[in-house]
């Protein structure tokens, strides 16, 4: 069997004297779509940012595909080993930010192209060809030349997903991706994204969007204070809570 | 027509001292100022402390002063070293202490804790997920720098680096202090000369306005350049 994707155990961070994580695992088979669901302050997106060491665990491992990140203490606390290692991983895991982060000086294109080209090695004309193809995928063949300031939530979103898919990821990393669209912007990123899942991507994303969750997930995890609360497919999660804080949580409270 | 009996050619040649020195400067002002910045906002305290003292000292110290220590100074360190080679290591070596490097090294030095502060407000104004994002994707702290940070932050450094590049064009005139044959030394000495001050100092006024134009103009086009994709100018 092949190696796990990624693969995470036992994250724990604290933030000053507050335990955000307190041991979380997650498993990440090829094509798996991992959702993770919480009110606000459960943690899912700090998990998430683990993930790929934006945050950096108190404790924990991080695996993809066998390899082990290695990790060192310092005076400021546990750090990455070997920075060379962590740049390599995360050009493997991309991330789709909550507000986008598209590089503001640069066009969509360019965004598309810089890592491929300065991270991967890839040469322009290739980067281009592929970007190119990316974004017609997303609708977006006539933006390629705006900036994103010139650009919709919702198209520059469809833009982050394109540069995220410009690295051949191995794993993409969704933090609220749709968290800071109007929502009649929703609808186009939340398609680009079943799309993918559909195509077998493997996808770990933390959303609000509970549709998107029962529809296209493997596995649902529920987070409350920093731990796992209920984990399963979308069926038995969201079709059959538990525990009451779930079923208070998937009640509609308007 | 005006007379600059024979100090003409003198006058131009002081006018290429001028803004080579300024030149010079400004570009080891802000290879300075970067240094400084990225040390006052890393982690370490060393470095932290080191950045600081030396913006406390160079704000503190009235230019001229500092000039004068640094050439002065200068030479009194570069006579020791090579006292010390000659005796310790039979190596016989005089180095003058050069005037023109003096003057590059102090502006230089003047500008570069100036510049500090500068860059360090244009890093601080730039967003952060635009950072994260670099480093989401792999690119190393180098290759952040490069391609993100630094264009970023130069929007925000350029109003600033402006003003401070005027002020180091007019502080180079206090070059002539240690012996170094500027235009304004040139004028000065053409003046007492000819006892008619105005026939080489309104050429001065009207060389350092020149000049002075002309940057502006530069940096109105390093403006639009680095504004690209950050709303309409």
């Amino acid at each position: 069997m092949a190696a796990t994707p990624l693969e995470v155990r036992n994250i724990k961070k604290r933030f000053g004297d507050t335990e955000v994580l307190k041991g979380l695992s997650l498993e990440a088979q090829k094509g798996d779509v991992i959702t993770l669901i919480g009110a606000s302050g459960s943690g899912k997106s700090t998990f998430l940012r683990c993930m790929n060491l934006l945050e950096q665990p108190d404790e924990g491992e991080i695996i993809l595909h066998g390899d082990t990140i290695r990790f060192k203490e310092t005076r400021r606390g546990r750090e990455p080993a070997d920075i060379k290692q962590v740049v390599q991983m995360r050009a493997k895991l991309s991330m789709v930010f909550q507000n986008f982060n598209l590089w503001a000086h640069m066009t969509l294109l360019e965004n598309i192209i810089e890592a491929p080209i300065h991270v991967l090695g890839k040469s322009k004309k290739e980067a281009t060809e592929h970007a190119y193809a990316l974004l017609e995928r997303v609708g977006l063949t006539a933006r390629a030349h705006a900036y994103p300031a010139q650009m919709s939530g919702g198209q520059q979103q469809r833009g982050a997903i394109a540069r995220a898919l410009a690295m051949d990821p191995e794993v993409m990393l969704f933090d609220e991706p749709t968290s800071a669209l109007d929502p009649e912007l929703v609808g186009d990123v939340l398609k680009v994204m079943r799309d993918l899942a559909n195509e077998g991507r493997t996808m770990v994303v933390v959303t609000h969007e509970m549709s998107f969750a029962r529809d296209v997930s493997s596995q649902v995890i529920y987070l409350h204070q920093g731990l796992v609360e209920e984990a399963g497919t979308p069926g038995d999660v969201l079709g059959n809570p538990q525990s009451s804080r779930l079923k208070q949580f998937l009640t509609p409270n308007y | 027509m005006l007379d600059l009996q024979g100090y003409g050619p003198r006058l131009i040649e002081g006018a290429g001292v001028t803004v080579q020195l300024a030149v010079l400067s400004l570009l080891l002002a802000i290879a300075l100022g970067l240094l400084t910045a990225t040390a006052k906002m890393s982690r370490s305290w060393l470095l932290h402390g080191i950045a600081t003292a030396y913006t406390t000292l160079i704000r503190g110290v009235p230019d001229l002063v500092l000039m004068m220590l640094l050439f002065y100074g200068g030479q009194i360190g570069v006579n020791a070293i090579s006292d010390i080679l000659y005796y310790d290591f039979e190596i016989d070596l005089y180095i003058n202490f050069n005037a023109f490097a003096a003057g590059v090294l102090t502006i230089g030095f003047i500008f570069g804790a100036y510049m500090g502060e500068t860059f360090r407000g244009a890093f601080m104004a730039v967003d952060n997920g635009q950072v994260e994002a670099g480093r989401a994707y792999g690119m190393s702290n180098a290759l952040v720098f490069r391609r993100i940070r630094f264009p970023q932050m130069m929007r925000h450094a350029l109003p600033g680096l402006s003003n401070n590049w005027m002020v180091l064009l007019k502080t180079t005139a206090l070059v002539s202090v240690i012996g170094l044959t500027d235009m304004v030394r040139v004028a000065a000495e053409a003046s007492r000369a000819t006892h008619e001050p105005f026939v080489f100092l309104i050429p001065v006024a009207v060389a350092y306005l020149l000049i002075a134009s002309v940057s502006e103009w530069i940096f109105a086009r390093l403006q639009k350049r680095y504004d690209i994709g950050f709303g309409e100018h």
